[in-house]
């Protein structure tokens, strides 16, 4: 016998990890854009040509953004997959580990791990109409999906994004979205609870936008993201419209400190959001206690 | 599965013999109640315990430990070496055997947890029959057997041990270090008879039916806002799980601030800020919601995945409970609607 004991531990098998999972990947903060006076997109390279070109993920997934000495923060990616080599995150500066990435400049090290999760049923998507809702920082993982139905918006039907913000300077991406009135190929209604005298667009939550659009239920997918207070109102709307609960998808926020279904912290119901979501459908979500 | 009778009285040769080789860890004595600690004497091995104040899990998975060392400038690791001496686990109830198992349903799949693995893989397995304690429920789950998880098990049928070997170090180890005999039908009778013995000697007999859908059917249930009421939030019920692995990780810098280390602790859905998020939402505000969750969570949130209920019905946790909850009385409360 070696120096190393063979123990029988259970029937099943123990493949070799490879590699470490909690292992932060570095990578440069190649841009920063100031969003609002809360809200940073960085755009993160990994500098380890061989991980980078690894790197391959959906829309809905999430990192774990990690700054030795500080902490780690999961963070959904706001970027499309069909843009390879760099993904964007945009941070609200909200806690240590965020206050410390707001804190970084361009060409700063950082950590990253993943991708993680579960993201949007984009080939699912396709061939179907699109209705996407947002609240507030809720569009960071949508604008993904978003970008990536453009990329490919030919395999889509009417495609309809409704968004809402607190008041006009807290509206994320305006410069993509203020470009975007004019198009025809998105349906694209921005409103604030809070107007400014520059304020043009609708007035009050998201969900009065339902009067203002036509969805076809045999042929809608729905994608939610927001503040947890809104999901269960925008649900209605979409169960209003007859809208399928298994074709109306969730993303939740949960503390996902692990990434891998470890630690716990991100328990929904009997499920952990970090493996089994961050993206639900209503069925599943319906089935998750205290989850909506 | 092949299987020897080892004399009671040749026990300390194996416990020796395995000191040679490895860092013997069993049962011993600390004040009025047991630990596992590392063994020089196999006489202070006290084979005669009822339970430990903490499971095994220490060993694979200690209360802290350091993910890795890092450099502050270029956020770069340093090392993430797992330190994992070559150790046997000796006295090992079934309850405890298969909470190991249970872990490791966590720890490998998908992503495997190389710390975790590097313990688990360095350590062997010895088990050993037990008496039901007043605390006990291993019964209702079927824990109170292991079938497999163990290098060696000794079951106790008076003057001898009835010894089950699983593995191949198992075997070299017994044939190596102690002498045994071959087993007789009569062997196997006494066996059979220590087994029925074992298991008409339990005090607790919880009533399981249906408790995942239970569970879910009664999530509203007012037995929850009392036991609310009782539960103190300290997280000792977790802390001496054999099954629970929730964790809570945080970096460490040293005084000069260039370098550090990354550090992962046990942690327990019972404390406040568990499930809170960073802009100020906390999903699981109220005791009563996460006394809830950690049931909830045993019975049917691990089960959904893994077809196990993640309890091994040790009893430590009635034991260490300030307020006196005892899950044979919660899973009681969750069939009746009366909590006692």
């Amino acid at each position: 016998m070696g120096g190393v004991p063979r123990s029988t531990i259970a029937p099943g098998d123990r493949t070799s990890a490879g590699v470490n999972p909690y292992r932060p990947w570095p990578a440069r903060i190649t841009s920063i854009i100031d969003l609002t006076p809360q809200e940073k997109l960085f755009e993160l390279r990994l500098i380890d040509e061989g991980a980078r070109a690894a790197f391959d993920f959906d829309s809905g997934q999430f990192v774990e953004l990690s700054i030795f000495g500080v902490g780690e923060a999961p963070i959904s990616i706001s970027s499309a997959p069909s843009k390879q080599g760099f993904i964007e995150l945009c941070v609200r500066n909200a806690g240590d580990v965020t206050g410390a990435l707001h804190r970084k400049q361009c060409g700063d090290v950082v950590g990253l791990r993943g991708p993680f999760g579960r993201g949007f049923p984009f080939e699912e998507m396709k061939g179907h109409d699109v209705l996407l809702v947002a609240g507030g920082l809720g569009i960071a993982p949508l604008k993904s999906l978003i970008n990536h139905i453009h990329d490919d918006r030919h395999d889509f039907g009417n495609v309809t994004i409704l968004y809402g913000a607190r008041s006009p300077a807290e509206i994320l991406f305006r410069y993509q979205f203020d470009g975007w009135k004019h198009r025809d190929d998105f349906d694209l209604i921005l409103t604030v609870d809070h107007p400014d005298d520059t304020w043009e667009g609708d007035v009050g939550l998201v969900t009065r936008l339902f009067d203002k659009i036509e969805v076809d239920p045999a042929n809608a997918f729905g994608a939610i993201c927001g503040p947890p207070v809104m999901y269960k109102y925008v649900i209605a709307e979409m169960r209003k419209k007859d809208m399928d609960v298994d074709r109306i998808y969730v993303s939740f926020e949960r503390r996902m400190k692990c990434g891998v279904g470890k630690c716990g912290h991100c328990g929904v119901g009997h499920q952990y959001t970090c493996i089994d979501g961050p993206v639900f459908n209503y069925w599943e979500a319906m089935n998750l206690q205290e989850a909506i | 599965m092949f299987f020897r009778m080892i004399e009671k009285e040749r026990l300390p040769d194996l416990i020796r013999g395995l000191s040679t080789e490895f860092e013997v860890v069993g049962p011993v004595a600390k004040g009025d109640k047991f630990v596992f600690a590392p063994i020089d004497d196999p006489a202070d091995m006290r084979l005669d315990y009822d339970t430990t104040i903490l499971p095994p899990k220490k060993w694979f998975f200690p209360p802290e430990e350091t993910m890795m060392r890092f450099r502050v400038a270029d956020n770069e690791v340093v090392d993430d070496e797992v330190y994992a001496p070559p150790r046997v686990l000796f006295g090992l109830h079934p309850c405890d055997i298969n909470s190991l198992q249970l872990m490791d349903n966590v720890f490998f799949g998908a992503y495997i947890d190389p710390y975790y693995r590097a313990r688990r893989e360095n350590t062997l397995i010895v088990g050993l029959s037990c008496v039901p304690s007043e605390t006990c429920f291993c019964n209702a789950w079927g824990t109170d057997e292991a079938h497999w998880g163990f290098d060696i098990f000794l079951s106790d049928v008076g003057d001898e041990y009835f010894a089950s070997i699983r593995s191949v170090s198992g075997a070299e180890l017994v044939d190596r270090h102690v002498k045994t005999r071959e087993i007789t039908d009569n062997d196997t009778r006494r066996f059979q008879e220590r087994t029925a013995a074992f298991k008409a000697a339990f005090e607790n007999h919880v009533d399981t039916s249906q408790l995942p859908l239970l569970i879910d059917a009664k999530f509203e249930s007012p037995i929850w806002d009392q036991l609310g009421e009782k539960c103190l939030a300290c997280g000792a019920c977790s802390m001496v799980c054999p099954t629970c692995y929730c964790y809570d990780v945080h970096d460490e810098l040293e005084p000069d601030q260039t370098m550090g280390r990354r550090v992962r602790t046990w942690d327990s859905c019972q404390f406040k800020d568990f499930a809170a998020v960073a802009h100020g939402q906390n999903f699981r505000d109220s005791r009563a919601s996460r006394i809830k969750y950690r049931y909830y969570h045993k019975q049917w949130g691990y089960l959904s995945k893994f077809e196990r209920v993640l309890c091994v019905g040790c009893g430590r946790c009635s034991r260490a409970c300030k307020a006196g909850i005892n899950p044979v009385k919660v899973i009681e409360a969750l069939q009746t609607g009366v909590v006692s």
